[in-house]
């Protein structure tokens, strides 16, 4: 029997956009400045963990720093007091992400809405405040965590990741491989399972599926994709800022990932690159620019109620919609 | 066989009665009808049939085993499967996915690699169902955009999907036309004649439930008031008295 057209269609287009992704990626540091670059990317991937949980199984996290900022500490402590490698350190981090995230699981998976979100700021807050000042010895406090050694790859071949272009395209590397990853994932029978969990809950438990394990396996993927990104900003930066664990962070990645569209694939990265593009320009020419990015976002959400990426998409369908009913009357 | 048997269930909300010692038996091959004015505890016994709500005392037996404080998950996966009184659809999934996602509940839920529009075997049970309920034609359609019948349908379908023995239908025809009515009442028959499903329905529409049951128990105030053929039923004082209203001669 031939598999449902449309659904192997919309499938393709979603594969098309990883590929255009990873291409725009690949030539963008040529054109836009190479740090900028990196930094996007990096965000974007957060935003894509993040949203892993918000878009696709409909939990709001309002505590994804301390996901991205254990990250980076993680990293950026292990290298520094253990001795590891930047791989190590990596490797390191996403273990501390998911961690987390199932002890934060553990704790409040099955607390709906707005208390799950208090819950996972709590503990973000928690960790901030830890890195202030209990643990100022070994985390830096505000100053954050400085001394990293000069950082550099000696495996599978020598790269110094003080320079700018083989630092953009290591992180490049890891984005696509997780991009990938995670694009295989929600197209996986599970990743299916947890846009269902978002659209009807009970139905989907009413279906015989087990959701509460479904929403508890979607937060570990989230903190280890999330905790991923916070340690490639400890590569990028050289340093770990205290800034990556406050709250503020978790409340710009929501900003992002909604600005860009959180129910579908690639907005989050679009809303990303959008957000730190114009915050890039707009702090050269205003000194002022939180003042401005109020004003923005607000504009930008009236003119994309959806997001950015999942407006054009319903607007597109729609006119697709149309030209084949014009195209079936006559 | 006896299928489905409750012993002296009973779901108390504070001092509220909602289901009060119901003793009720459904065989193989059945379809049996609940009825009963408002309050009279249809749709929570539901949810004790289903597993959303815990029964404060009593017992529930499925084919013989005790299912009684087995989640809703579980249950379904048991083989009982319900539908909502209030249409519980996945809105912006096409509707080809809201039936595939419940087919998939049978086979997989916990793979992270494998591509789900793959599964060839899930894709053609989905197709099979989706021509049952005449919507394979909008198969690609977003569910939201179908009419309030063609939800009605789809959720029938997605509770199918999961392949079950015992079906719950709560309130299958609510909103419909009559001449939607009359489509699903032809459906349910034929899951039942067809499909040999057993079948426990939940409905308000008396020329439903007297066209299609095998059997009618009548509910009031928690309790089980009458039992019986449709003929019986619409026979029954009592039955008059609280739900049907007016006489009918016999």
């Amino acid at each position: 029997m031939k598999v449902d057209k449309t659904d192997t269609l919309r499938t393709k287009t979603s594969h098309r956009v990883v590929w255009i992704t990873l291409l725009v990626f690949l030539i963008a540091p040529h054109i836009i400045s190479t740090p900028l670059m990196t930094e996007i990317m990096i965000f974007g991937l957060f935003a894509l963990g993040f949203n892993l949980l918000l878009g696709q199984t409909g939990i709001l996290s309002f505590g994804h720093a301390a996901y991205f900022g254990l990250g980076c500490y993680g990293c950026g402590m292990s290298i520094r007091y253990f001795g590891l490698s930047v791989w190590g350190g990596l490797v390191f981090s996403m273990v501390l992400g998911t961690l987390l995230a199932a002890i934060v699981g553990a704790l409040a998976i099955k607390k709906r809405g707005v208390y799950f979100a208090m819950i996972s700021m709590a503990v973000a807050q928690m960790f901030y405040f830890m890195a202030l000042s209990p643990f100022k010895k070994w985390t830096g406090g505000e100053d954050g965590l400085k001394f990293i050694p000069k950082l550099s790859l000696s495996f599978p071949f020598q790269v110094d990741l003080q320079s700018p272009f083989p630092l953009y395209y290591f992180v490049y590397a890891i984005m696509g491989v997780s991009i990938l990853c995670i694009w295989r994932i929600l197209n996986s029978p599970f990743g299916r399972l947890l846009q269902a969990i978002r659209e009807n809950e009970q139905r989907t438990i009413a279906s015989g599926y087990n959701v509460t394990m479904a929403k508890f396996i979607s937060l570990l993927f989230s903190g280890l994709f999330s905790a991923l990104a916070g340690g490639l900003f400890c590569v990028y930066l050289g340093y770990g800022p205290l800034s990556a664990l406050f709250w503020l962070t978790s409340g710009t990645i929501l900003m992002m990932t909604i600005l860009g569209g959180m129910h579908t694939f690639i907005g989050p990265v679009v809303g990303v690159a959008v957000f730190l593009y114009a915050q890039n320009k707009l702090s050269w020419v205003l000194r002022e620019w939180e003042l401005v990015v109020g004003i923005l976002f607000m504009t930008l959400i009236l003119i994309f109620p959806e997001g950015i990426v999942g407006t054009i998409k319903s607007k597109y369908a729609a006119r697709k919609a149309a030209v084949q009913e014009v195209g079936e009357a006559d | 066989m006896t299928y489905l048997e409750t012993k002296n269930l009973c779901k108390y909300f504070g001092g509220l009665k909602a289901v009060d010692q119901v003793n009720f038996q459904v065989e193989e091959g059945q379809l049996k009808s609940i009825i009963g004015p408002n309050g009279a505890g249809k749709t929570t016994l539901f949810n004790l049939l289903s597993g959303l709500y815990s029964p404060t005392d009593g017992k529930i037996y499925f084919r013989g085993k005790e299912i009684t404080n087995k989640r809703m998950n579980q249950i379904s996966q048991i083989g009982i499967t319900k539908t909502f009184q209030i249409t519980h659809i996945f809105p912006r999934l096409t509707v080809f996915e809201n039936v595939r996602i419940s087919a998939q509940s049978r086979k997989t839920s916990f793979n992270f690699w494998r591509k789900a529009d793959s599964l060839d075997d899930i894709n053609e049970r989905t197709m099979k169902i989706l021509e049952m309920f005449q919507l394979a034609a909008s198969n690609d359609r977003v569910a939201s955009t179908l009419s309030h019948g063609e939800k009605k349908y789809l959720e029938i379908g997605i509770a199918l999907a999961t392949g079950p023995q015992l079906l719950l239908l709560d309130e299958p025809t609510a909103g419909m036309s009559p001449a939607e009515t009359i489509l699903a009442t032809e459906l349910i028959r034929n899951l039942r004649d067809k499909l040999k499903l057993t079948i426990i329905l939940v409905e308000h529409d008396m020329s439903v439930v007297m066209k299609i049951s095998d059997e009618v128990v009548c509910l009031n105030e928690g309790r089980v008031l009458a039992c019986g053929s449709p003929d019986e039923i619409s026979c029954n004082e009592e039955v008059q008295r609280v739900y049907l209203g007016g006489r009918k001669e016999c």
